[in-house]
């Protein structure tokens, strides 16, 4: 849905200190940055031991794999000297993730049968979706926890189903002019029920931040793309009326689709980084506020040379970029406290369902942002 | 004996952090704070017998957690008088962060991985694909190939051309020559269906169970012998069952291709399942010349003529009438022509 900006690579703690609020020090309190401890070295073991387990179990292992990657995420992200923890069981995530894996054969089963049962089914599917999102941002977030606090998430199904499809639904069929409200609205959603312990996030960014945000992001597409034309495309057809037509030709001609290929792919980061300063900096815990102060050519070079470092190795590069990319948007937060933040309570709420959490990350809906 | 280790203890009710010293003595871990009377915080004290506390795994940066019954814990950021003090209990870290923390078994379990890797896709998705294909009824097959040739009809194909008398004596010859093959292996329902084709002489099974002969391949062969080659090799894709174990194929290791690449695009992730596919391409080409040649030898004709189809079609790809399709990915005609003259 309007999720997209999120990598799908990211791993399912993903901007980061997701919805992760903290805690410092006394009265005139400090800024505190973020600070991601992970090593590309260090993860590259823990992630190369989590596939040859998966593979070699058939799947099963991938419930404990998550939950060992995620450990070393959330371990490794630190704010005002103290660092998250993640809970979640394997148990439950292996449970969900069966659970999708027999209803998305039976899904792709159905379609091959009989074209009216598989558009049931779909209709099904979608209908069951806001439910899962709901409980699946349950169980993500009570599985967080900073300072032995846990994390929350409130919300009901009705609020739900309103920004997970009816939202969605109006945006596809107003030709998607309404996707920044929509994505401002499951934003909002998101922060506002977030809690911490027995306090909670409120979330003011506007919908006209993020109709501006989109149309910033689009016209610095626009700029790159019409530079590649007046760049590497003009070089191809140097003067006009010349009609000749040499190999020099052709290979500029690859060469500005490639060009225009990457530029795309770049949009990528380029909406993660508005996305992620834009949420943060309309973000609060209770008086607490956050910056995220992401730079997106930084970004953008990280992305690109991570691809090509995950090309050239033939993927093995894949975790080394994962915390790179991981450590610079962790490092880029940092908390602004109002006070002190010694005095956070923590509530008892119900923990969400791991059918929600397997569902989502093997459809790869990433809630990120 | 014992060692003393500075932590940091959250309760699990408030977020207040409290710096603590921690001690095992005789199987009980003890702590209390460390500064005391500083501030206005009430001073820490608390014992539990180490089976209780769960402790985090090793990493080599972050801070480990010793997490009590409760939900309280300890955060400690002093990794090596933590170690000394694991070393003092029966803690000891599980196989797994064993390999994790190691390089060499990192390298082991790398290597694994490739070879494993490597025998799947040689070896063991092969079989299994072909073990599951065998096991699911035709109907299912027949399912998915349901429309294949309506939809062929309307972009690629025309109505034949061929008189029907030619049309039915090939039909017939064919049916006479698959009886002295239902003996050894059932032949599979199948159905020859005549096409003139907008794409050059060509000929293919659809999942559903229809042979497509073209026109130009009849034309093209100009022998009755070599036409029945022609269709013995697509009823040996019907009988093997070659498109459902494709569809599998293809399938898992687009899937294990995503899980590599696919987070970074999915273009990328695209290009290994291409090229891995083609090898399984060649695989089922052999193996439905195997089956023709077996049809042949049952009927006591000559392989001459089958590898005569693979020279005749060779000859137009290298007369430079582009590759005919029905040599894509398909091993080259020299080298069938050899493996079928050879056989056994």
């Amino acid at each position: 849905m309007s999720d997209t900006f999120d990598q799908p690579g990211q791993p399912d703690f993903p901007a980061g200190p997701n919805f992760s609020a903290p805690p410092v020090q006394p009265a005139p309190a400090p800024v505190e940055a973020f600070s991601f401890s992970g090593r590309g070295s260090e993860y590259f073991r823990i992630w190369i031991v989590n596939l040859l387990l998966s593979v070699v179990t058939l799947g099963i292992y991938s419930a404990w794999a998550k939950v060992r990657r995620l450990r070393y995420f959330y371990d490794n992200t630190t704010v005002a000297g103290t660092s998250f923890e993640y809970h979640g069981n394997p148990m439950a995530i292996l449970k969900g993730r069966i659970i999708t894996v027999v209803l998305l054969f039976g899904y792709q089963f159905a379609f091959k049968l009989n074209a009216l049962i598989g558009l049931l089914v779909l209709i099904a599917f979608m209908v069951a979706m806001p439910w899962l999102i709901w409980r699946s941002l349950q169980f993500k977030l009570y599985n967080t926890s900073y300072r032995g606090i846990r994390f929350g998430f409130r919300g009901n199904a009705a609020g739900a189903y309103k920004v997970y499809l009816w939202l969605p639904l109006l945006t596809f069929f107003t030709l998607y002019l309404l996707t920044p409200f929509t994505h401002q609205r499951i934003k909002r959603f998101q922060h506002t029920e977030s809690r911490f312990g027995a306090s909670h996030f409120s979330f003011n960014g506007s919908v006209g931040a993020f109709y501006k945000t989109y149309l910033i992001g689009f016209g610095i597409y626009l700029a790159g793309f019409v530079a590649i034309l007046l760049t590497i495309g003009a070089s191809a057809y140097p003067f006009v009326g010349d009609q000749s037509f040499g190999a020099g030709h052709v290979f500029s001609f690859v060469l500005v689709i490639l060009a225009l290929y990457a530029w795309t792919f770049l949009m990528y980061p380029l909406f993660l980084t508005l996305m992620q300063n834009l949420i943060w900096n309309h973000t609060k815990l209770g008086e607490h506020g956050f910056r995220s102060e992401m730079r997106w050519s930084r970004m953008m070079f990280i992305a690109f040379t991570n691809i090509i470092g995950i090309v050239c190795t033939l993927g093995l590069y894949t975790p080394f970029a994962q915390i790179r990319a991981l450590r610079y948007r962790v490092e880029s937060m940092s908390l602004h406290p109002a006070g002190s933040m010694d005095d956070f309570i923590a509530d008892n709420e119900p923990s969400g369902s791991a059918m929600g959490e397997g569902m989502t990350d093997l459809l790869d809906f990433d809630l990120s942002l | 004996m014992t060692t003393a280790v500075a932590a940091f203890y959250f309760d699990g009710k408030t977020s207040r952090r409290h710096a603590v010293t921690l001690e095992v003595i005789d199987g009980m871990a003890r702590i209390y704070s460390s500064h005391e009377g500083v501030g206005d915080a009430a001073p820490v004290e608390r014992v539990c017998p180490i089976t209780q506390l769960r402790v985090s795994e090793r990493l080599s940066r972050a801070a480990r957690k010793v997490t009590y019954p409760d939900g309280a814990y300890l955060e400690i950021q002093d990794h090596a008088a933590f170690a000394v003090l694991l070393e003092s209990t029966s803690h000891r870290d599980s196989l797994v962060v064993r390999m994790q923390q190691n390089w060499r078994a990192t390298l082991a379990a790398a290597a694994a991985l490739i070879v494993l890797l490597i025998v799947s896709y040689l070896y063991l998705l092969p079989a299994a694909s072909g073990v599951i294909a065998r096991s699911l009824p035709i109907s299912v097959e027949q399912r998915i190939g349901d429309g294949a040739l309506d939809f062929l009809d309307k972009h690629i194909l025309a109505p034949t051309t061929l008189p029907s008398a030619q049309r039915a004596a090939i039909t017939a010859r064919f049916k006479t020559l698959t009886a002295s093959m239902d003996a050894v292996e059932p032949i599979p329902p199948y159905e020859i269906v005549f096409r003139k084709s907008r794409i050059g002489p060509n000929a293919f099974a659809l999942p559903s169970g229809q042979i497509v002969l073209t026109d130009e391949i009849v034309t093209l062969l100009n022998d009755d012998d070599a036409v029945m080659g022609v269709l013995a090799h697509e009823l040996g894709h019907l009988q093997r069952r070659h498109l459902m174990r494709r569809l599998i194929q293809s399938s898992a290791i687009g899937a294990a291709a995503t899980v590599l690449f696919g987070d970074v695009s999915a273009v990328i992730a695209n290009i290994p399942t291409v090229l891995l596919d083609m090898k399984y391409s060649r695989d089922v080409e052999r193996e439905a010349d195997d089956y023709a040649i077996a049809l042949f030898k049952a009927n006591g004709m000559s392989r001459q003529k089958l590898a005569y189809v693979f020279e005749k079609l060779g000859e137009k790809e290298a007369a430079g009438g582009g590759v005919p399709p029905y040599l894509s990915s398909h091993p080259a005609s020299a080298e069938r022509v050899e493996r079928i003259l050879n056989a056994q």
